[in-house]
């Protein structure tokens, strides 16, 4: 090019990039000269071509494929969420004194809990001893004679559902942790078990076995279970009594404690009130 | 006239004035609420806020970098960090020149670590069949479409062979028609240098254009 004005001025105004002063020289000038003229319209053909990339470039499914691969990282990450409230919460805090103060509080006992919490590890808490193999279906304690004997009898009242036969021995065992957690709030902790066997006679192997579970899924908070196998063995699991069975209703209707009966109620009591590991009282007819 | 008095009052006048808070647009507004929605875990929040903004920053980043994969995993990566910082945002500013920011410091690590765009002009590209497969439907003329196409192709190529500051100035003032303060904002750089660097951007392309048509001749 001959003309020796300035090209980045030019460069400049096709996009009115330019103080009005430049503006108004570079109007002027090429006004005057062709082969500027000529430079900035091949300028603003670019121009044109540069804005048309910006609709052309991108197809519709490059969208999906990256949404989807963005919202399956993030759904992976789930805990990045409550990291990030917990930051965002820090860095809100932080613009003010008192919620720097505060922060840093709480981390302090938050520190020290868990210093102390690793020093002195809490003690176990065994999960509950009801196993289930499906949602209402009980597996079969095999253990449950390691439990805590809450009482032994005779059935010999024809008015009670567990005492069709009146010369079997009657044993009702607990399970250890619901047991202790019984002893210590005075309440039936969820998952407590209570196992109901009957015997023909000493050393014998059970004839019925029923068992209740402590259980928020079911009806008024216990599962009820029969693992006596219609040949008269035991079976292996058992599944949910129905709610209207008659073992439940009476349990609802005669317990006065949560569906426990009185006499387990009180055995329960006594040894929650003495501290006793593992009480061996007879208990009566219920 | 005591000038220091003067001076202090006007200090005092200053310090008096409150500054009112900025008038938010509907659109922002909208914005603003979708990014709280999904600052409280609301992952439906999010996805919109993908949806409000993936065209743009594909966009970009496909004229940044060059190639569809290297803009597919830019603009992933672009989303999950705006998912990662979105608590980082001033909720009273817009959330394009943030997002656009991301963008750009993006594009900027993905380049580096593949070196695509060193002082090198690259052949025609699957983008561009694309764009001419489109420009070449509407155009009525098929000469006039070819010839078109050409143009814009070159245009393409000689984006390419910019410096990458020059080219991503030029992809957010001409490609995206921001305005200079806008990309000097994104840019965190001041407006004289943006507007040298567009100014130069400019220049070079042409100087591109003009040497590769004349190879193709």
């Amino acid at each position: 090019m001959n003309c020796t004005f300035q090209r980045d001025l030019l460069a400049l105004h096709v996009s009115q990039d330019l103080t009005p002063r430049d503006s108004r020289i570079v109007a002027d000038h090429i006004q005057q000269c062709g082969e500027c003229r000529d430079f900035l319209d091949q300028l603003c053909s670019h121009q044109s071509d540069l804005r048309s990339f910006r609709v052309d470039a991108v197809q519709t499914s490059d969208f999906s494929a990256v949404r989807h691969a963005v919202l399956t990282q993030i759904r992976n990450s789930n805990t990045s969420w409550r990291w990030l409230r917990i930051e965002r919460f820090l860095l809100l805090g932080f613009r003010r004194r008192a919620f720097a103060f505060a922060s840093v509080a709480v981390a302090a006992i938050v520190s020290a809990t868990l210093f102390a919490g690793m020093r002195q590890p809490a003690p176990k808490v065994p999960e509950s001893s009801a196993v289930f193999a499906a949602k209402d279906t009980l597996m079969l304690p095999d253990n449950y004679r390691n439990w805590v004997l809450l009482g032994n009898s005779t059935a010999t009242s024809s008015g009670s559902p567990h005492s069709t036969n009146p010369a079997r021995a009657r044993n009702v065992y607990m399970d250890r942790r619901g047991y202790r957690e019984f002893t210590r709030t005075g309440t039936m902790p969820e998952g407590a078990v209570l196992v109901l066997e009957l015997i023909n006679g000493p050393g014998q192997h059970p004839a019925a076995l029923e068992a209740s579970v402590k259980d928020s899924r079911f009806k008024g908070g216990w599962g009820f279970f029969d693992f006596s196998g219609a040949d008269g063995g035991i079976q292996s699991q058992a599944t949910a009594m129905p709610d209207n069975n008659t073992c439940r209703t009476c349990h609802e209707k005669r317990a006065p404690f949560d569906h426990v009966f009185t006499t387990v109620q009180e055995i329960l009591k006594t040894a929650a009130n003495s501290g006793e590991n593992s009480p061996r009282s007879t208990f009566g007819k219920c | 006239m005591d000038y220091a008095s003067d001076n202090s009052s006007l200090l005092k006048s200053l310090q008096m004035v409150r500054v009112p808070d900025t008038e938010l647009s509907p659109e922002h507004e909208a914005v603003a609420e979708i990014v709280q929605r999904a600052l409280t875990g609301d992952s439906l929040a999010f996805e919109q806020l993908i949806a409000r903004y993936e065209r743009r920053v594909m966009t970009v980043s496909l004229r940044i970098l060059g190639t569809r994969e290297d803009a597919h995993d830019a603009a992933q990566e672009v989303f999950l960090r705006v998912f990662k910082y979105l608590h980082r945002l001033d909720p009273r500013k817009p959330i394009e020149p943030w997002l656009m920011r991301i963008t750009i410091n993006v594009c900027r690590d993905i380049g580096r670590k593949r070196k695509h765009h060193q002082s090198s002009c690259p052949d025609f590209t699957e983008v561009d069949s694309i764009a001419m497969a489109r420009s070449a439907q509407s155009c009525q003329d098929p000469h006039e479409g070819l010839a078109e196409q050409q143009q814009r192709n070159l245009v393409r190529q000689a984006l390419d062979c910019l410096s990458e500051g020059e080219r991503i100035a030029i992809v957010l003032r001409d490609v995206e028609g921001l305005p200079t303060s806008e990309v000097a904002e994104i840019l965190q750089a001041p407006e004289a240098t943006v507007r040298s660097r567009i100014s130069r951007g400019r220049l070079k392309l042409k100087e591109a254009v003009d040497r590769l048509s004349r190879r193709t001749l």
